[in-house]
């Protein structure tokens, strides 16, 4: 999963490593004095901003100037609690206010279009890039082995009209963002603006990155980098953990704010079509999920047992649907689903919500029986498809049972335990 | 691209080679794909060079340390032109390099199926493939298939190519490996084959771009329409179709764009959009873009569309779909339109086809619109889940890791358990016999006489005499000064098939006879089956074989546990202890469906001629019986396996006999001198003379 960085933790970690200008700032710690003494070197003007992962604090109000030292610090409070979009703030800052008669935009990323990082440039700095014509903004591609060089950097400047004065120092500073970018691994970095001051000076004034936590040059910042009070569910926190635990087997979930389905997906490309059907039809899914990736057995147990440890009891329905897998061994799976299903009930008494099973793939019919055995052994109401019922189908009839489901819970939470078992025919 | 046609990507004629091939996927695909398709010359795998893959059906494959050792060591004709990368991460670098390197010029494709490659390496190999000339599918493909020459790479189409793929007029591009699958399943149900199934993966860099593929398809004489899906992330489809407004492509598509109703949502979704390209990325862009290329609105299921020249145009470059299901629809109404025949009939509807249904008492409270009937589970499952069911005895459970694991015992550090049963209780309330079927079997007793008979079987197997060669095992161990449990591990060294071991084929014995029948409760004597008639027919069939064997002179498999040395000497013989056994069952009312077929066995073999008495139903067929019916209502619900209940009769028995042994080595301890089972040499006979030694 991508990891995201603001800001503060550029100008912390890695700005000055990397050579590249920045503004003075202090963080919201700093006593009364050091802010005094700050905003008296910086011609009484700075900017208080939350340290939170998310853009376009300004537009949100969340950006101050400030000029005094008590405005600073009831600034600094405010800001330091700040929630947009969603995203919370993890601390905030006073940053140096940089006087410019000229902001520029740049970032590097890996684009679809070259198959390379690319490099993009405006002088038109401080809004966002997709408000910038294309006729203001440059982008090229990276070679990725060469790098971004000075030259290049300097004919996009040149092309874009930028001063003259102004290139040579651009140019060379633009370097340096490339080699932060490669050199902690990246996929992409957005420094906007660059300030420019009167006298020539370039500062940069608002970052956001990108690590590739599969790019091991990563390694070492990302041990370091800060938490964020992202408002993660404990379950996401604990799949998080689970997840990086081990490459075998996916465990990715992120919460929906659903209750009534509680789906155990498979497949990336599968669990987002059987997640836009579940929503389509009032199914109401807790989390999306993958746990595809062929899975080992102690892999499977412990995503399943995380699931239901801390979303069971909310469901409406307990969904178990993928498509037809290449790779991944449907008895391991679903032995493990059996296994983590019994354990919660032995744990936590018996569940009388319906499940729907939906599945193909190597070894299907091992794993239907086997999961058949323990629905049966748990007195839990199923339905199960094999690969011959389109997926978006099964979630459909998923979506409409969990909302009988979910009402007959509320009203009926007794446990009546006589099966009506139908007949089957194989 | 060096490829112009997909026939480039793949072919029949293909020489594949797979890196790190002794990874556990890598070596579990290549092994089906070798069955499939039979094209994978060779792997490589750092310090596995020399091994071999071994392959049920198709080329074992032989494994080299590396990818110059690959090209050394196979003949020109074998050398490879595709290359699959199964390698970890942070090896995925090195091992395209190395395959550039060493193969250049040779090397058409690389397929890179690792997933969690840096978009850095991604990046990198790319440069290098490009520079060499090569075309690169991936990272994180599954692989492709070419449905007409039969053959693939990588893991699409599973263990079972032939399930979901026949040969057809669909190519289907796909961001997600398993939706390939899925989706040629879902078109071959409505009589659309496949000519290709492409998985792109689904990275951030996407190595052969949709464009370069359609491209290809462009050329593909098979391939009448391309079914895409697609996720959000890059521009991809954007180029693509600005390569089919510019004429570059002019069949039609059938499209689904996933992720839309995931909008605005803060879940990360498909192969991720990098932030300068901006908003084109998103699911709802690429199908806006879809939809204003095509000229039409996505696909109306409900609608019945009339041939006009309006749809037709569109149709001729495509529609898209707003669920997945709707592909099959789709297309057919593409082929209607364009007046394309279907590839084969249509073999069944995409209907709600629920293969296990038990609703309980939710049946009652749900309406009856959601109230599903079980279906048929179509071929092959529908045969697979009958012999499981019913051909085969007994559970298949999945296998695992045991080093720290059991079910049989625990022990948390305060209490020692038994299946979970508390050891202490167990004492306290429990016999020993009902400890061991808990231990054995996992439940406890079902019955209330079933520890009684398994005590029973344990006092017989302790001994028929100090002359059993398991008897004398223990003697032998004690003579030469071994201490008790030498002594006791040689009485269960000198136990085997032949002596001790015939209830274990008893019990297969019985199970082939039992388990194509209804038979579920095996003491119920109104089980509804003719036993006598069973048993004349096995009888029968054992006289046959035996006849036409004896005939050509070969030796023939004896029944097991009928007959004994001892007891054969009247027209009717039993053996005692089994005697004992089954007068304690009529006297208890107790009725054991094995031990009635093995009297009316013994009985039939002297009325069809293949014996000149009735032979004893020894004690073994009566451990194995006693065992058996003990475990055959738990093979029936499959909570045991086979060859646990193959084994408990050979258990039963060893367990008697190891205590009978420890009473021998305790005589023997106590009375012997030491040596004295030794045989004199005046007692041996040598059969062969004395001869000089060789040079």
């Amino acid at each position: 999963m991508p990891v995201e960085i603001g800001e503060l933790t550029f100008l912390e970690q890695l700005a000055e490593q990397f050579d590249i200008p920045v503004p003075e700032y202090l963080t919201a710690d700093a006593s009364r004095s050091e802010i005094r003494t700050a905003l008296t070197r910086w011609g009484d003007k700075g900017i208080v901003k939350p340290d939170i992962l998310c853009g376009k604090r300004g537009k949100a109000g969340e950006v101050a100037v400030v000029t005094t030292t008590a405005e600073a610090m009831k600034k600094l409070k405010l800001a330091a609690t700040a929630e947009i979009k969603g995203r919370n703030a993890r601390t905030a800052y006073l940053a140096q206010f940089v006087p410019s008669e000229q902001e520029v935009y740049t970032a590097i990323t890996y684009d679809s279009r070259w198959l390379s990082p690319s490099f993009t440039i405006s002088m038109t700095g401080g809004v966002d890039v997709e408000e910038i014509g294309d006729a203001k903004k440059k982008t090229i591609p990276i070679d990725i082995f060469k790098g971004l060089d000075a030259y290049q950097a300097s004919d996009m400047l040149q092309s874009l009209g930028c001063p003259q004065k102004l290139i040579s120092l651009l140019s060379r500073t633009f370097v340096s963002f490339w080699d932060m970018f490669i050199t902690t691994g990246m996929r992409m970095a957005e420094i906007n603006p660059w300030r420019i001051t009167p006298d020539g000076k370039i500062y940069a004034c608002d970052f956001k990155g990108v690590f590739d936590d599969s790019n091991y040059r990563f390694g070492e910042y990302g041990r370091n980098l800060p938490e964020y009070p992202e408002g993660k569910t404990e379950l996401e926190e604990d799949m998080s953990e689970w997840d990086a635990a081990s490459h075998r087997g996916q465990a990715h979930v992120a919460d929906l704010g659903g209750k009534k389905v509680l789906p155990i997906l498979f497949g990336g490309g599968a669990s987002t079509i059987i997640i836009e059907t579940l929503l389509e039809y009032g199914g109401d899914p807790i989390f999306l999920s993958d746990f595809g990736g062929n899975p080992p057995y102690d892999r499977m147990y412990g995503t399943i047992e995380r699931c239901l440890k801390h979303k069971l009891a909310d469901a409406s329905l307990l969904l178990i649907l993928g498509g037809k897998a290449n790779n991944t061994l449907i008895d391991i799976t679903f032995q493990a689903i059996a296994d983590a299903l019994r354990d919660y009930c032995e744990r936590n008494g018996p569940v009388q919500i319906p499940v729907v099973v939906g599945r193909g793939g190597p070894r299907l019919v091992q794993g239907m029986l086997t999961l058949r055995k323990a629905l049966e052994d748990l007195k839990m109401p199923y339905v199960m498809f094999g690969p011959d019922t389109p997926i978006t189908l099964v979630a459909e009839y998923a979506a409409r049972l969990a909302d009988i489901a979910g009402q007959k819970l509320s009203e009926n939470n007794h446990n009546d335990e006589t099966p009506t078992k139908q007949e089957q025919k194989i | 691209m060096r490829a112009k046609i997909l026939y480039d990507l793949l072919k029949k004629t293909d020489r594949v080679a797979v890196s790190n091939i002794t990874g556990r996927e890598a070596s579990k695909v290549s092994i089906d794909s070798q069955a499939y398709c039979n094209n994978i010359v060779g792997g490589w795998a750092l310090g596995k060079g020399g091994q071999k893959i071994t392959c049920g059906k198709g080329d074992d494959i032989p494994v080299f340390a590396n990818c110059a050792d690959l090209m050394k060591g196979l003949t020109p004709e074998k050398h490879p032109n595709k290359i699959v990368v199964y390698s970890p991460p942070q090896a995925v670098y090195g091992d395209v390099k190395e395959a550039i390197t060493y193969s250049a010029g040779q090397i058409e494709t690389i397929f890179v199926i690792t997933e969690h490659v840096s978009v850095e390496v991604t990046a990198k190999i790319h440069n290098l493939a490009e520079a060499a000339g090569i075309d690169i599918i991936g990272c994180n493909t599954l692989g492709i298939i070419n449905v007409h020459d039969r053959t693939r790479v990588g893991a699409v189409g599973g263990n079972e190519p032939d399930e979901s793929f026949t040969p057809g007029s669909a190519t289907i591009i796909s961001n997600s490996g398993n939706m390939v699958n899925t989706i040629a399943s879902y078109l071959a149900s409505a009589g659309i084959g496949t000519s290709f199934g492409i998985s792109t993966g689904k990275d951030t860099l996407i190595l052969t771009p949709l464009a370069n593929l359609l491209e290809l398809a462009a050329n593909d004489k098979n391939t009448k329409v391309v079914i895409l899906y697609v996720e959000p992330g890059g521009l991809y489809e954007h180029e693509a179709l600005e390569l089919a407004r510019s004429g570059g492509f002019t069949k039609p598509m059938v499209v689904y764009v996933a992720g839309g109703a995931l909008e605005g949502k803060s879940v990360s979704l498909g192969h991720a959009g990098a932030v300068v390209e901006g908003g084109a990325t998103s699911a709802s862009a690429k199908a806006a873009a879809f939809d204003e290329y095509f000229g039409n609105e996505p696909l109306d299921i409900d609608k019945r569309y009339r041939k006009t020249a309006e749809l037709v145009s569109f149709l001729k470059k495509g529609i898209r779909v707003r669920s997945l299901h709707y592909i099959p629809a789709a297309t057919q109404l593409v082929f209607r339109m364009l007046g394309v025949e279907r590839d084969t009939p249509v073999k069944r509807k995409m209907v709600l086809n629920p293969w296990f249904v038990n609703m309980r008492d939710w049946g009652k409270q749900i309406p009856s619109r959601l109230i599903l009937t079980p279906g048929k589970a179509p071929e092959p499952w529908g045969g697979q889940f009958r012999r499981l069911i019913k051909s085969e005895l007994g559970a298949s459970p999945s296998r695992r890791t045991m080093k720290n694991l059991s079910h049989a015992s625990s022990n948390d550090g305060e209490t020692t358990r038994i299946h979970g049963r508390d050891l202490t209780e167990l004492m306290a309330k429990r016999s020993f016999a009902e400890a061991v079927i808990l231990y054995w079997t996992g439940e406890e007793a079902t019955r209330d006489f079933e520890p009684k008979l398994v005590e029973m079987c344990l006092i017989a197997a302790l001994t028929n005499g100090p002359g059993t060669i398991s008897a004398q095992g223990a003697k032998l161990s004690a003579s030469a000064g071994n201490s008790p449990n030498t002594a006791m591990i040689s009485t269960l060294a000198a136990i085997g098939e032949f002596h001790g071991g015939n209830g274990k084929l008893a019990v297969k014995f019985l199970a082939n006879i039992f388990r194509e029948t209804s038979l579920l409760d095996p003491y119920d004597p109104n089980h509804g089956l003719d036993i006598g008639a069973m048993a004349m027919e096995t009888a029968r069939k054992f006289k046959n074989t035996k006849d036409a064997r004896k005939e050509a002179g070969l030796d023939y498999e004896r029944i097991p546990c009928l007959g004994h040395p001892v007891f054969s000497t009247k027209a009717v013989n039993y053996d005692p202890r089994e005697r004992v056994i089954s007068t304690c069952m009529s006297e208890n009312g107790v009725y054991n469906v094995f031990l009635d077929f093995y009297h009316k066995l013994a009985a039939a073999m002297l009325e069809v001629g293949a014996a000149n008495k009735v032979w004893a139903v020894n004690l073994d067929a009566a451990i194995a019986t006693v065992w058996m019916g003990i475990a055959w209502p738990r093979l029936r619900d499959r909570s045991i396996t086979f060859d646990r209940a193959a084994d408990l009769a050979f258990l039963g028995f060893a367990l008697g006999r190891v205590a009978g042994g420890a009473g021998e080595y305790l005589d023997h301890r106590d009375f012997g001198t030491p040596m004295d089972m030794r045989i004199g040499t005046k007692e041996t006979t040598a059969l062969t003379s004395p001869r000089p030694l060789e040079k």
